[in-house]
């Protein structure tokens, strides 16, 4: 070890020596150990429920859509059929939709009808159940915009079913949705129906490969819609909350770092006196320069990498013992997800080095740069 | 060569304007090889300024200084840091050990400096400690060790590199008279063992009377 290292240990250490020094390099050590276990964790926090939501949406949602270019039904013939046999991996559904109005004893709300051929009776979303209070065994009228002429004038054609199931909203799903069979739902549906075609990869891990995997199997005026389009709005907003939250507590670490970069200043002033006995022996202005700035990495790095660590097992112990649970009902989950990637503490890490790094090297220029007998003098 | 110092017109001063001060003006001066030099006046002369010339620690604002037969001007930072670990021991008045240092550690540092491991410089400062009867404080810190001891210390921190010039700046002027004695004994032992060129800066005349030559410094007129 060289007399850098020697002296930056010793002064980082000296414990029983110099308290205040020491202290306030505690004080620094534990302010960049907190803004990187307070990141890491928020970061594994976001992460945890972002990869949760994109595991929902892969596995409950559709991977790819086809839909006609300019609207209406897609165009007949039989590459649907030639479609289904070429690609045996995925469900294919054909699906019908047009709004309607569903009704209750509770009251009226718009909601979106699909004809899915693969659905046997009448289901309903969550979103609807919740605003029109039904559940299972209720009964549900929808009003067609298509209309009957009788002698009273135009009446929107309407039917009433028993709700046969409620299921779970998709994780984007904010509308009313009514599913049932084309045959029980066929008088409903008018010629502004649009027809579309949903693909779902039996391994929902294929999911972002669906849309590319069937676009030389599709007619002219069929439009494939990939996953990462279809979820765009919200893969997007996942991104940018990510991108803006870790940057806001990220600012945490700047703040440790500029707390950082005065108690090494405070250290410089306080060691002006050693600094210049050391250069009178023959220590160069870069090696003091080196000095300083191994003292601020000691400091800052190493709570950086520290409060890292802290962070990561907080967080992987959050999640493995379930401690932050989530009301049921109100959320797809049950307890607060974590999840701590290699990417997301590699970010950490250089942050804190970084911030460590920027703060050492102005008290670092200072000490070096400082005259060594005004330091004799201060002796 | 036979001269270490050779000074030429030194001239050296604080302040600008009206609040100048020159400290030296036009000094010359030459040190053979082996001489010791006390340098005596009173405060204010540029005892402590000559000093810090000699050692590197400042540059005269005009003048001619040669160490060891080169001319220091032309040195850089780098030479001027490598030459005050080579060849120039340093005693100050206040004995200047790094309170944070064992005394073996306050002595080892100018090897550790020079690149020597830390193994290799602390046995070497071992062995000079126990030629100076300090083998028992090794370990001990500086506020572990009286005014005598410290001095001592200092003055086998100013030697554990082997230079070959030895400048103290009153280096008993914080000691008590018997402790004086027995440190100025100790630099005349070493430096006529070693064979050393030493300037010593002292208020004490009769001190500055056992050394080969006095320089006496007074105030510009």
């Amino acid at each position: 070890m060289g007399p850098t290292g020697l002296i930056a240990g010793r002064y980082l250490l000296g414990l029983k020596r110099r308290t205040h020094v020491a202290a306030v390099s505690a004080i620094s050590f534990v302010a960049m150990a907190l803004g990187a276990g307070a990141l890491t964790l928020t970061l594994a926090l976001l992460e945890g429920f972002q990869s949760t939501i994109r595991a929902e949406l892969r596995e409950s949602g559709v991977h790819a859509r086809l839909r006609p270019r300019m609207g209406g039904a897609l165009p007949p013939g039989p590459w649907l059929a030639q479609l289904r046999q070429r690609h045996p991996e995925l469900e294919v559904r054909v699906v019908t939709a047009t709004t309607v109005w569903a009704v209750s004893e509770h009251g009226a709300v718009p909601a979106a009808l699909e004809l899915d051929e693969a659905v046997t009776g009448v289901e309903i979303n969550r979103v609807l159940a919740a605003r029109l209070v039904l559940g299972v065994g209720s009964r549900l009228t929808v009003a067609s915009p298509r209309t009957n002429l009788t002698p009273l004038g135009p009446v929107p054609v309407r039917r009433t079913f028993t709700v046969a199931e409620v299921r779970s909203s998709r994780p984007t799903e904010e509308r009313a949705v009514i599913r049932t069979s084309p045959a029980m739902g066929a008088a409903l549906v008018g010629g502004g129906a649009v027809q579309s075609v949903e693909l779902r990869a039996r391994d929902s891990h294929r999911a972002w490969e669906v849309a590319s995997s069937v676009q030389g199997d599709v007619p002219e005026g069929v439009e494939v819609v990939s996953f990462q389009a279809l979820n765009r709005p919200l893969l997007a907003a996942l991104q940018l909350e990510r991108a803006m939250i870790g940057l806001g507590v990220a600012l945490v670490i700047v703040v440790a770092a500029l707390n950082l970069l005065c108690n090494l200043a405070l250290l410089a002033a306080e060691k002006r006196a050693d600094v210049a006995i050391l250069s009178a022996l023959g220590l160069e202005p870069r090696a003091i320069f080196r000095l300083f700035l191994a003292l601020g990495l000691g400091i800052g790095a190493l709570g950086g990498v520290v409060g890292t660590g802290i962070g990561g097992a907080l967080a992987t112990l959050f999640d493995r013992t379930r401690l932050l649970p989530l009301p049921r009902g109100v959320f797809l989950l049950s307890h607060v997800p974590f999840r701590v990637t290699t990417g997301a503490v590699a970010v950490v890490i250089a942050i804190s080095v970084a911030a460590a790094l920027f703060a050492s090297l102005a008290p670092a220029r200072a000490a070096a740069r400082r005259d060594v007998l005004e330091g004799l003098r201060y002796e | 060569m036979s001269e270490v110092v050779r000074a030429v017109g030194l001239v050296k001063g604080y302040g600008e304007g009206a609040r100048r001060v020159e400290v030296l003006q036009g000094l010359d001066l030459v040190v053979a090889r082996g001489e010791m030099l006390a340098v005596v006046g009173p405060s204010g002369v540029g005892k402590s300024t000559l000093l810090h010339l000699l050692g590197l620690l400042d540059r005269p604002e005009a003048g001619e200084l040669h160490l060891f037969g080169r001319s220091v001007g032309s040195l850089s930072v780098r030479e001027r840091a490598r030459w005050r670990n080579e060849k120039i021991g340093f005693v100050f008045q206040f004995h200047a050990l790094l309170p944070e240092f064992t005394l073996e550690e306050n002595v080892a540092m100018p090897r550790l400096i020079a690149g020597e491991s830390q193994q290799q410089a602390l046995a070497a400062a071992r062995q000079l400690l126990a030629s100076l009867g300090l083998s028992e404080r090794c370990r001990h810190f500086p506020d572990e060790l009286s005014g005598g001891e410290q001095q001592r210390g200092a003055v086998a921190r100013a030697l554990v590199g082997g230079p070959e010039l030895l400048l103290a700046d009153e280096p008993t002027g914080n000691l008590d008279a018997a402790a004086a004695e027995a440190l100025f004994e100790l630099l005349r032992e070493i430096h006529l063992s070693r064979g050393l060129s030493s300037v010593i800066v002292t208020h004490n005349e009769a001190l500055a009377g056992r050394c080969d030559r006095v320089l006496r410094l007074g105030r510009a007129a």
